[in-house]
């Protein structure tokens, strides 16, 4: 493991299986794998993290299951959104770009805004 | 949506735990399976690639067990799993559950049965439309305001027609309750009359199934026909059935009404039939209600002739107390209009307080000794699973060690005991069944309003509760104290009797000293009884009743008229007498020592109290019309004089014959015998004195004078009861004597036949019932109490095994430690006969009215109770002590 690897950040597994899953089915091991590559290897993914955020997903109601057969020939349980999956998807997707947008913002400031300035004189 | 999706998830989880579970398995196999191959297609080697693979997972069974978390069922299927456990650790220790459950069973089962009781009688109320309006009315003499005495027909028609407080008022002929002979297919059957006032529906607003109730013009005889006094018993010939007797009869045939049934050889027309349920409010068991004739209540001179019950309701917003002041102020103007009754009052009561009065009480001591039972039996509950906690110490220190949490050990322990407390529930509702037929039989018509006593929602209700507070008042403390122990302490400590140990060895004693306390209680209350009762059955009552067969006789007036029926209660004590095994046969209007009934105002004619104005004209004094050999067969003594005999008839003078204390008090230092007195408006002649009999089960004596039946069967119809004095028992003359009664005329019942002892011992029934349920619940105190004391020795000796088992290796003698243990026994039990007594003497102030010829507190009586519990407390020590010297020594050093 090489030290560029990071944890995911807290309450953020279930987003990004809900934009995996988005793609297309998926089983457990697969979701895994597809967001660690999809970040370029920058997220492990605590499998063992992974099978209860699916139940509580499940219990909510955003993704439903089926068991498939597998291009090799393995049968897995995959996991589906809902359209409900969907909504909870497109709503976690602003709230993190808000989110995300205004942590850059403040992540970018390299002097002291001008309002900061007058009143600390 | 998602709530919904939510409990469908969490409800298939749990209903298809097992397919779940399976499928959870497979999906990580395949999870494993896929990381072990791509770890292997990216270099690692093909044994450490399915470790590499179950440690980035993070270890199949946390997985498991964590998604077992999010399935969000965890605490229902623990539950589940606590209640299995429970069950099976149950299971293992079989004494202690048996013990548990059925002291809980007998704790709850008795209190239950007991509340049902209290609620049937006490705390329901009339099963009427507006309860609260119904007052019962009852007239008393100035000089004694507190008694609840007879209506006079002319007092009550003055109460109907004139108080404007009642909205309506009727009379109940419970003064002499009536049986009527019904003609059946099958031959006559006797039926429970009640005569009642035309209004009698309207009071209680319950109105018949089908056809209608009385009216007025139903007080006045049909016929017309003036008949004397006979009068007092004519209404017109309607009837309303009961229920039961319309089904009985007709076959439930709605066209029964306005069809004939013949009724002591007289036909009676069905005015309708009363709803099914509906139970009259002063007599049990009645079968049928004709009305009560209104004429005498237009003769004045029946202004002091006291026979009527009477019940009336109030106006919607009239309260009892301003009825009673308007009832004053007409008692007042009626003692003007009256002379020969001016110093009458009447006093209005509630009819449930009238109805349930005098055994209420009763029922309070039941359900305090049914409460001190209950406390009791969780008491010992709490000892019993304070013991099982402290054997189990090692089993809770080994689980919290393996890493169980505390609060699911103690949850563990409280489950325990819910699982407990419902199974001693089930077996409790067995018990409860059980216990209130027996109420009911022990009551035996002692306690009004319990012949109908069934287990209600609310009982159930009331027993659950009971259970779920003793599962929480006894869980809870061995519960808390296993949730406090250390396993470091406990799996290292191999010396038992640490200081732990002694501070709750003194818990348990403390448990043991209230138990012990309690019963005492409840034995010192029940021998308080006991002696009651003896002293009771030690009176002179002035009668011999062993070997006396009672039983109810009643001629039917189509086809007796007064001549017929002088004649025939004389043949029928005649024949009697004939059987082989018979002393004497007679009849009396009212046994002895049942109670007053015909007080009729007594003028003393001739003697120095002649024109004694204290004694004119006044009321109370018993008179009794006889027939046969009466005196005789119940063992009433000749004094002075002569019996009635053949001679004394209808066409004789009045003659009487009185009590001794009669004689004695009216006829002071002259000879009884001729002198003159009036009674009932009559004059008599003294033609004999008989010894007293007591007019109650007390043994309170009255003065009594005797008529012979012959001589006043013109009066009434007087239903004589019957006795027989046997030279056997009872019951063995009981077959003859009914076939002496079928030779003489085939359609009369031989009703009712009892020993007399039973019938006159009526009055103490009530005193009885306590006594009997009171013993019974103390017996089952002392057995619990001994159980405790047992349970705690026996901890006590097993925790002490290895300092017993030195001291006998230091040669200690077994006789020694066997007074030991039995001496820490004795002194648990004294301290609580000490406390024990202060209870008593709280509880006797409270059964002081049933005792009887008992000081509360008796000396011997407390005596005796503390001699019981402390022979039965030795017993029950005396086997963990003999258990302390059958230690091993050896085994126990090792």
């Amino acid at each position: 493991m090489t030290d560029s690897r990071t944890e995911l950040l807290q309450g953020t597994l279930e987003m990004l299986v809900l934009k995996t899953l988005a793609l297309e089915p998926m089983h457990g091991w697969g979701i895994a794998h597809r967001i660690q590559s999809m970040s370029n290897d920058v997220f492990l993914v605590a499998q063992g993290s992974l099978y209860p955020a699916l139940v509580r997903m499940k219990r909510r109601g955003w993704v439903k299951t089926s068991w498939r057969v597998t291009e090799n020939h393995r049968r897995a349980r995959y996991y589906e959104l809902t359209a409900a999956g969907r909504a909870q998807l497109s709503a976690e997707q602003s709230a993190w770009n808000r989110a995300s947008a205004a942590i850059n913002d403040i992540m970018n400031v390299r002097t002291v805004p001008a309002r900061w300035a007058i009143e600390g004189t | 949506m998602s709530i919904l999706s939510d409990i469908v998830e969490r409800v298939r989880s749990l209903v298809f735990r097992r397919s779940e579970e399976r499928e959870l398995a497979e999906e990580l196999r395949f999870h494993i399976e896929m990381e072990e191959e791509y770890r292997r297609r990216t270099g690692t080697s093909h044994a450490d690639a399915h470790r590499a693979s179950v440690i980035a997972l993070g270890g199949v069974e946390r997985v498991k067990d964590d998604v077992r978390d999010a399935r969000g069922t965890r605490w229902l299927e623990d539950g589940v799993g606590d209640v299995a456990f429970a069950a099976r650790m149950l299971a293992r220790a079989r004494g202690f559950t048996a013990i548990a459950i059925l002291t809980l069973a007998v704790g709850i089962g008795g209190t239950t049965a007991v509340f049902s009781a209290v609620d049937a009688v006490l705390l329901q109320p009339l099963p009427y439309s507006r309860p609260g309006q119904l007052v019962r009315l009852y007239q008393n003499s100035v000089r004694d305001p507190g008694a609840r005495g007879f209506v006079t027909p002319v007092h009550y028609a003055a109460y109907r027609d004139r108080m404007t407080s009642f909205a309506a008022a009727a009379s109940i002929s419970t003064y002499s309750e009536l049986g009527g002979d019904v003609l059946t297919p099958d031959g006559v059957e006797r039926v429970r009359l009640l005569r009642v006032g035309a209004d009698y529906l309207e009071v209680l607003r319950v109105f018949p199934a089908i056809g209608r109730g009385f009216e007025r013009v139903d007080e006045d005889d049909a016929s017309g026909a003036f008949r004397g006094r006979d009068e007092i018993e004519r209404g017109a010939h309607v009837v309303l059935l009961s229920h039961s007797l319309w089904a009985e009869r007709f076959a439930s045939d709605p066209a029964a009404v306005g069809r004939t049934l013949s009724i002591n050889g007289e036909p009676y027309v069905v005015r309708g039939v009363m709803p099914q349920g509906f139970i009259d409010p002063v007599v049990s068991g009645v079968d049928a209600w004709i009305p009560m004739s209104a004429a005498p209540g237009r003769d004045a001179s029946n202004a002091d002739n006291h026979y009527l019950g009477v019940i009336a309701r109030l106006r919607p917003e009239t309260s009892i107390a301003r009825a009673q002041a308007e009832l004053d102020a007409l008692s007042d103007r009626l003692a003007s209009e009256y002379p020969s009754a001016k110093t009458l009052r009447a006093r209005l009561y509630p009819l449930k307080e009238d109805i349930v009065g005098g055994s209420s009480r009763a029922l309070e001591l039941m359900l305090g000794a049914a409460i001190v039972v209950l406390v009791l039996v969780c008491v010992n509950l709490a000892n019993l699973l304070l013991v099982r906690g402290s054997e189990r110490e090692r089993e809770f220190a080994l689980r919290a060690a393996l890493g169980a949490e505390r609060t699911r050990l103690v949850r563990q322990l409280f489950v325990e005991s819910v699982v407990l407390a419902i199974a001693g529930d089930l077996a409790a509702l067995i018990v409860a069944r059980a216990a209130m037929s027996a109420i009911v039989i022990l009551a035996g018509g002692a306690i009004p309003r319990l012949a109908h006593l069934s287990l209600e929602p609310r009982v159930l209700i009331f027993s659950l509760g009971v259970a779920t507070l003793s599962a929480i008042g006894f869980g809870l403390l061995p519960a808390l104290r296993a949730g406090r122990v250390d396993p470091n302490e406990t799996l290292r400590g191999e010396s038992r009797a640490g200081t732990s140990d002694v501070a709750h060895g003194r818990l348990r004693s403390t448990l043991v000293v209230a138990q012990v306390a309690l019963a005492f209680v409840l034995l010192a209350c029940s021998g308080m009884l006991i002696a009651s009762v003896r002293h009771l059955g030690e009176i002179d009552l002035g009668v011999v009743p062993a070997n006396v067969l009672a039983f109810e006789l009643h001629l039917p007036d189509a086809r007796y008229d007064s001549t017929a029926r002088a004649r025939a209660y004389e043949e029928v004590a005649r024949r009697i007498e004939q059987l082989p095994g018979v002393r004497a046969a007679g009849g009396i209007s009212k046994l002895p020592a049942t109670g007053p009934y015909n007080q009729w105002g007594t003028t003393i004619l001739s003697g120095p109290l002649a024109n004694d104005p204290r004694h004119g004209g006044r009321g109370g004094v018993e008179n009794r019309v006889v027939s046969g050999d009466y005196f005789r067969a119940v063992g009433i003594r000749l004094l002075r004089g002569r019996l009635f005999d053949a001679g004394d008839d209808a066409a004789a003078p009045g003659r009487v014959v009185v009590s001794k204390t009669f004689a004695d008090e009216f006829y002071p230092g002259v000879d009884p015998i001729a002198q003159r007195l009036n009674t009932g408006g009559r004059d008599y002649a003294i033609i004999g004195v008989v010894s007293d009999v007591s007019l109650n089960a007390e043994g309170a004596t009255d003065y009594y004078i005797y008529h012979a039946h012959t001589q006043y069967a013109g009066d009434r119809n007087w239903a004589l009861s019957q006795v027989v004095a046997t030279t056997g028992s009872p019951e063995s003359i009981e077959a003859a004597v009914r076939g002496a009664i079928a030779t003489l005329d085939p359609q009369l019942v031989f009703y009712h036949p009892a020993p007399l002892a039973d019938v006159i011992g009526r009055g103490t029934a009530q005193r009885v019932f306590i006594l009997r349920l009171l013993t019974s619940f103390a017996a089952i105190a002392l057995g619990l109490s001994a159980l405790g004391l047992f349970g705690v020795l026996s901890y006590g000796v097993k925790l002490r095994t290895r300092e017993f088992g030195i001291r006998m290796a230091l040669g200690a003698q077994a006789a020694a430690i066997r007074r030991m243990v039995l001496r820490q026994g004795l002194v648990v039990t004294a301290i609580g006969l000490v406390i024990g007594l202060a209870g008593a003497a709280l509880a006797s102030r409270f059964i002081a009215s049933q005792l009887f010829h008992v000081k509360p507190l008796e000396p011997a009586v407390l005596l005796g109770a503390a001699l019981v519990m402390a022979v039965v407390a030795t017993a029950a020590a005396y086997l963990p002590a003999w258990r302390a010297t059958t230690v091993d020594p050896r085994s126990a050093l090792q």
